[in-house]
C-alpha cells in the first residue's frame, strides 16, 4: 500500500487542521477534563515515590501551571521500572478533591468555626501546657502514621520523647506491622527484610502467606508474573483463608482454615527435617534455638502485659516439639491436606529451587503474628534459604514510610531513632544528637496504640494529636474509642487533608499539605529511601506536617531544638536524623544523592547500595565468608518453637463466621484520598460483604441483596457480593473497610498479639443474617 | 480510504502554518523554564521515553511481522478521538474498560484473547482496540470496569490538552510522536488497523519502521550549538 502524494497532503493537512483547533480554541477538547489552559507541551515531570502502599513505585509527576496534572511511572526507579497500578497512575487527583481542608477549624460551641492557622496553632499549644501541668506530661500524646514522612516522625518524637518527655508516641504502623518487627527483632535482633526486591528476578518459587498481592502489591505481583513468563519453570503458589484475584493467577492456591497458619508452618519444618532437608552446614554454623513462653493471651483486657522468656534448646527439643505438627495431624486442625503440606516442604526443602516468601497483613495481623513471622523463618533458616538473591523470607509493608518513618525513626513508645528507650545507652545517643538532658527521656514505655486509646477512653490521657491517619475508622472495637475520644475534657487535634470520620470528632482541625506539596522522604519495604520534592504549591493556609509540630514546639519553648528555617529544614532534619544511623549496618544515604536517585537502599557504605543483608558478599557489615547474622551477640539467627495456639475469638453456634477484613486494589486504607479520585470511586463506589456462594443459598441472601453482619460488639449492614473478585471459603465473610458508611470496625474485635501489640483485623466471629 | 475528514484538512494548509508557528512559541516556553533540576529529568524522560522502542525493536517488528496484511489494512469508523479521551482522566492514564466483565475471571490474560490481536467481536459489535503492552498480563492493576458515574464528592481536576496531531516540522513532513512510548512503545497496536482510533491511523501501514520518519515531538530537545 504506497503512501500517494495526494493522500499525505490530505493527512498533513487534516492533523495541522486537528493541531490548529486545539490550539487557537483551547476551550475545545477532546478529554473529559477540564482544561489548565497551559498547552499540551507546558508539562515537566519530576520524580516522587507513590503516595500509597509500601511498595514504593517511582512516579514521574507531570507539572504544568503549578498543578499536578498527569503521571507515568519512572523508568529509573528499579522498584516498578516505569509500571504503576491504578491508584499510582491517578496518585495526584488525589489532592484536587472539591472539599479540600484549606483552613484550620477550631471546635466553638460544638460547632466548627474557621480560624488563621497561627490562632489554631496557639490553642494546641496552650491545652498542651494546661493539659501536661494539670494531668502530668503522659496524658498528652501523638498519634502519627506510616504515611507520615521521615521528617514528621522524626520531630514528632524529638518534641515528644526528647523535650516533653513522655513515650506518648505512637503510629498506625503499629496496626500494620509491629508483628513484622517484632519479629525480626527475635528471630534476627534487626529490623526489616535482609532482601530486597530483586529477589523477584531471581526466585525459582514464590510463595505468599495470606498475602493478596494482585491486589495489595500489584506491581510486585506483575514483577513475579512477567519473572515467570520469562523463564516458564517459575511457580506462584498462593497460601491463603480466601480465594481472591492472587489466587487466580497462581499456579497453585492452597487454603487454610483461620489461625492454622501456624500449625502448617511448623508441620513444614517437622517434613523438612524428617526428609533430611535441613541444610546442617549453615544450621551449624549459623542457627541457634530458643523456646519462649507458651498461652501467651490475647490482651482484650485494659493494662494487659506480656513480657517472653526465652530458654536456649538444641535440635533434640526441636525435634521433640515438631513431634506434634506431623502433616497427618495438622490436617486435621488446618484444612490442608498432608499431601499439600507436604509439596510446601518439598519445595522448601529442594536444594536447586531458589524460594521467596511474601506476607503482610495476613501474618501480621494475627494474635500470634510474631510467632508467624517466626515461624516461616523457621523454614527459611533450616534450608538456609536467606539473604541471597531470590532466596528471601520477605515481609511487604502496607503503608509508603511504615519502614522509613515508624521503624526506622522509631515512632512507637519503646523505641527512639536508634534503639530503645529502655537502653542507658540508646537514651544518651538521642540526648546528645538532640541537645536535652538525658533525663529528658523517660526509660519506660508508656501505651501502645490499642492501649493508649484505651486511656484515652479512661482519661489517662487527655490530649491526642493526630496526623496524617483516620483512626475513627480503623479502630478495632470501634465504637468504645470513638466514644472514649468524644468524652468531655478530652482534646483531640486532627491534622489532615480532607474530613474523615476523626475530623469530625476532632477539637482543632489542621489543614495540612499532603503528599508533593511539600518535601519528605518516605522509606519502602525494602530497606529504600525515596526524595521528593515540593512539586506543587500547598492548598490554602495547608501546612507540612513536619512544619506544623515545629511551630507548635516553639510554642512550647523548645526554638533552640527546633531553629530551622522553612527554606532548608527538611534538609536539616535529615543531617540530624542521619546521625542516629551512621554504622556500616544502617547507613543512610546523603541528601543530594536521594534528591538526584529514584530512591536508595541502606545501609549506604561508601557509595555502594545494600541490596542482600547478612550475606558477606552483599553486605559490608557483615564478618566472615557468607552469613553473619550480627543483629545477635552471637551472629546467629535464631529459630523459634512457637505452637500453634487458637485465636481470641473463633467461630461458635451463636456467631458461626469468620470475619476477615482488609483492603481492595482501587482504594487505600480508609479511603479518605482514593475515594476522591473519579476512577477509584467509579471502579468501587461502596463496600460490600464477601460471602460464599453456598452459605448465601443457604442464607437466602442474593448478590447486592442487604446483609447483617453482627458480632458481640456491633453490627452492619450491608451489600452482599457473591461470586465477586474475592470468593471466601464457607464459613467466612471478607469485608473491605474503606468505606465510612459501613464502619466494619465496630464489629471487629481489639485482640492483639501479646508481643507485637498488633490487632488481629482478619479473625473474629460473627453472625450473617438477610436483612 | 476515503475518509469524510480529509475535507476539513483541505482548506487549512495555510491555516495550519500559522498554528505552527504558535505551537512552536509556546513551546520556546516551555524551554525557557530556569529550574536547574528540570533538565537533568526531563532529559531522562526523553530518554526514557524513547527507549522503550528501541528496547522492544525486535518485539515490535516482530509483531509487525506477524499482523496480516489484510488487518493493517483494516479500517473502521468505530471509534474517534473523542470516545477514546473520554475513557482517561488525562492524556496518556490508562483507560476504563467500557463493557462489563465478569469478577470471576479466571487467569487475568483471558482480556488478552480479544486485546492483543484485535479484530472484530461479535458479542460488542466493534472491533477489539489493542494494547500496545501485551507482555503486561495483570490487565486490571490499572484497568477499571466503572460501577457509578457519580462521584464520591466533586473534585478540581485539570490537565494539559491532549497533544496536537499533526505537527510537521515543514508542510507534508510526518509528524512527530506527540506522546512518550513508555507502555506505548508499539506504533502499530493503536495506529493501524480496524481497531485503531479513525484519527490516528496511518494511512501507510504497510511501513513497519515507524520510526525511521517519525522523531519525538521537538518541545524536550535542546538546540543544536556547536559552541556548547
Amino acid at each position: 500500500m504506497e503512501l500517494s502524494r495526494r493522500s499525505f497532503i490530505k493527512t498533513a493537512a487534516f492533523n495541522s487542521a486537528m493541531a490548529a483547533a486545539a490550539v487557537l480554541f483551547p476551550g475545545v477538547t477532546f478529554g473529559v477534563w477540564k482544561d489548565n489552559n497551559a498547552g499540551s507541551s507546558s508539562i515537566t515531570w519530576k520524580k516522587t515515590p507513590c503516595r500509597f502502599c509500601g511498595t514504593g513505585c517511582g512516579l514521574l509527576v507531570g507539572v504544568s501551571n503549578d498543578r499536578a496534572v498527569a503521571v507515568k511511572g519512572d523508568p529509573n526507579c528499579s522498584v516498578n521500572k516505569g509500571l504503576c497500578c491504578v491508584k499510582g497512575y491517578h496518585s495526584v487527583q488525589a489532592l484536587y478533591g472539591k472539599d479540600r481542608l484549606k483552613t484550620a477549624q477550631i471546635r466553638k460551641k460544638g460547632k466548627l468555626v474557621d480560624v488563621p492557622i497561627s490562632e489554631a496553632l496557639d490553642l494546641i499549644a496552650l491545652k498542651m501546657k494546661e493539659t501536661i501541668k494539670k494531668h502530668g506530661k503522659d496524658s498528652v500524646s501523638i498519634y502519627g502514621s506510616g504515611q507520615w514522612t521521615i521528617p514528621d516522625g522524626y520531630v514528632a518524637s524529638k518534641l515528644f520523647k526528647g523535650c516533653i518527655g513522655t513515650n506518648n508516641v505512637e503510629a498506625n504502623a503499629r496496626l500494620c506491622m509491629a508483628s513484622a518487627v517484632v519479629g525480626f527483632m527475635t528471630t534476627f535482633g534487626l529490623d526489616e527484610p535482609m532482601g530486597c526486591y530483586d529477589d523477584i528476578d531471581h526466585a525459582d518459587v514464590f510463595i505468599t502467606w495470606g498475602n493478596n498481592m494482585a491486589e495489595m502489591h500489584p506491581v510486585l505481583f506483575s514483577r513475579m508474573v512477567a519473572n515467570r513468563k520469562e523463564k516458564k519453570h517459575v511457580k506462584i503458589i498462593d497460601f491463603a483463608t480466601r480465594n481472591t484475584r492472587s489466587s487466580l493467577a497462581s499456579d497453585k492456591s492452597i487454603l487454610f482454615n483461620p489461625q492454622t497458619d501456624l500449625a502448617v508452618a511448623n508441620s513444614i519444618c517437622y517434613e523438612i527435617i524428617r526428609n533430611n532437608w535441613v541444610n546442617w552446614d549453615f544450621v551449624k554454623k549459623h542457627v541457634s534455638f530458643f523456646k519462649g513462653k507458651t498461652d501467651i493471651g490475647y490482651g482484650t483486657e485494659d493494662h494487659f502485659k506480656f513480657t517472653d522468656k526465652l530458654n536456649p534448646v538444641d535440635i533434640d527439643g526441636y525435634k521433640e516439639f515438631l513431634k506434634d505438627y506431623t502433616p497427618e495431624k495438622v490436617e486435621k486442625i488446618s484444612g490442608v491436606s498432608a499431601k499439600d503440606i507436604k509439596y510446601l516442604a518439598s519445595i522448601y526443602g529442594d536444594p536447586t529451587k531458589k524460594v521467596t516468601s511474601f506476607w503482610c497483613m495476613g501474618m501480621n495481623q494475627h494474635t500470634r503474628g510474631t510467632w508467624i513471622n517466626n515461624l516461616v523463618y523457621n523454614i527459611h533458616l533450616l534450608v538456609g534459604k536467606i539473604s541471597s538473591p531470590g532466596n528471601s523470607p520477605f515481609s511487604l509493608t502496607g503503608q509508603p514510610s511504615a519502614c522509613g518513618t515508624v521503624r526506622e525513626v522509631g515512632t512507637l513508645t519503646h523505641a527512639l531513632p536508634k534503639g530503645v528507650v529502655m537502653s542507658a545507652k540508646h537514651r544518651e545517643m538521642a540526648a546528645k544528637i538532640w541537645k536535652v538532658p538525658v533525663e529528658n527521656i523517660d526509660p519506660k514505655p508508656t501505651y501502645h496504640t490499642v492501649e493508649m486509646f484505651r486511656a484515652l477512653d479512661r482519661g489517662d490521657i487527655r490530649f491526642m494529636w493526630i496526623q496524617v491517619t483516620n483512626p475513627m475508622v480503623t479502630m478495632p472495637n470501634l465504637t468504645r474509642y470513638r466514644n472514649g475520644a468524644k468524652k468531655d475534657d478530652r482534646f483531640v487535634v486532627v491534622s489532615d487533608v480532607y474530613p474523615t470520620p476523626t475530623t469530625d470528632i476532632a477539637d482543632v482541625i489542621l489543614p495540612a499539605a499532603m503528599w508533593i506539596e511539600r518535601e519528605g522522604f518516605y522509606g519502602n519495604s525494602e530497606r529504600r529511601t525515596q526524595h521528593f520534592e515540593q512539586i506543587v504549591p500547598a492548598q490554602g493556609d495547608a501546612m507540612c506536617d513536619t512544619w506544623q509540630i515545629i511551630e507548635v514546639a516553639r510554642r512550647l519553648g523548645y526554638q533552640d531544638k527546633f531553629p530551622w528555617s522553612q527554606e532548608n529544614y527538611i534538609e536539616e532534619i535529615w543531617n540530624e536524623y542521619i546521625q542516629f544511623h551512621d554504622t556500616p549496618k544502617h547507613r543512610m544515604a546523603p541528601y543530594s544523592l536521594l534528591k538526584q536517585r529514584s530512591g536508595v537502599q541502606w545501609p549506604f557504605v561508601e557509595g555502594k547500595e545494600t541490596k542482600w543483608r547478612f550475606n558477606a558478599k552483599y553486605d559490608p557489615a557483615a564478618k566472615g565468608k557468607d552469613f553473619d547474622f550480627y543483629g545477635k551477640p552471637d551472629h546467629r539467627a535464631r529459630i523459634l518453637l512457637r505452637p500453634y495456639e487458637p485465636a481470641a475469638e473463633f467461630p461458635d453456634r451463636d456467631y458461626p463466621f469468620w470475619l476477615n477484613t482488609g483492603r481492595v486494589l482501587e482504594h487505600w486504607h480508609t479511603g479518605s484520598m482514593t475515594r476522591r479520585v473519579p476512577i477509584l470511586h467509579a471502579a468501587v463506589p461502596e463496600a460490600f460483604v464477601e460471602i460464599n456462594a453456598k452459605d448465601a443459598a443457604n442464607l437466602g441472601i442474593v448478590n447486592d441483596g442487604k446483609v447483617k453482619i453482627s458480632s458481640r460488639r456491633g453490627s452492619v449492614v450491608m451489600k452482599a457480593s457473591i461470586n465477586g473478585r474475592g470468593n471466601p471459603p464457607m464459613g467466612m465473610v471478607f469485608v473491605p473497610f474503606f468505606d465510612e458508611s459501613y464502619l466494619i470496625n465496630e464489629v471487629t474485635l481489639d485482640a492483639f498479639c501479646p508481643m507485637s501489640k498488633q490487632p488481629d483485623y482478619k479473625k473474629c466471629a460473627v453472625k450473617i443474617e438477610r436483612v | 480510504m476515503e475518509k469524510p475528514d480529509y475535507k476539513l484538512g483541505k482548506v487549512t494548509i495555510s491555516f495550519a502554518v500559522i498554528c505552527l508557528l504558535i505551537v512552536m512559541g509556546i513551546i520556546g516556553n516551555g524551554l525557557m523554564g530556569g529550574d536547574d533540576t528540570k533538565s537533568s529529568i526531563q532529559s531522562g524522560v526523553l530518554i526514557a521515553a524513547t527507549a522503550g522502542f528501541d528496547e522492544k525493536g525486535a518485539a515490535n517488528f516482530q509483531r509487525f511481522e506477524s499482523t496480516s496484511l489484510a488487518y493493517l489494512a483494516g479500517t473502521s469508523s468505530d471509534r474517534n478521538l473523542e470516545e477514546f479521551y473520554s475513557r482517561r482522566q488525562y492524556s496518556g492514564s490508562p483507560p476504563f474498560i467500557p463493557h462489563p466483565v465478569d469478577d470471576q475471571f479466571g487467569a487475568e490474560k483471558d482480556c488478552l484473547s480479544c486485546h492483543q490481536n484485535g479484530g472484530y467481536t461479535q458479542k460488542w459489535k466493534r472491533n477489539a482496540p489493542v494494547t500496545p503492552h501485551p507482555e503486561q498480563e495483570m490487565c486490571r492493576q490499572c484497568h477499571m470496569v466503572k460501577k457509578t458515574d457519580q462521584q464520591f464528592v466533586d473534585h478540581d481536576w485539570l490537565s494539559v490538552p491532549p497533544p496536537r496531531l499533526g505537527g510537521s516540522h515543514l508542510p507534508g513532513s510526518p509528524p512527530p510522536f506527540p506522546h512518550p512510548l513508555q507502555m506505548r512503545e508499539n506504533c502499530i497496536a493503536c495506529h493501524v488497523g480496524p481497531g485503531a482510533v479513525t484519527e490516528i491511523r496511518v494511512d501507510h501501514p504497510s511501513r513497519g519502521v515507524c520510526r525511521q520518519c517519525h522523531m519525538p515531538e521537538a518541545a524536550h530537545i535542546e538546540p543544536f550549538d556547536r559552541d556548547s
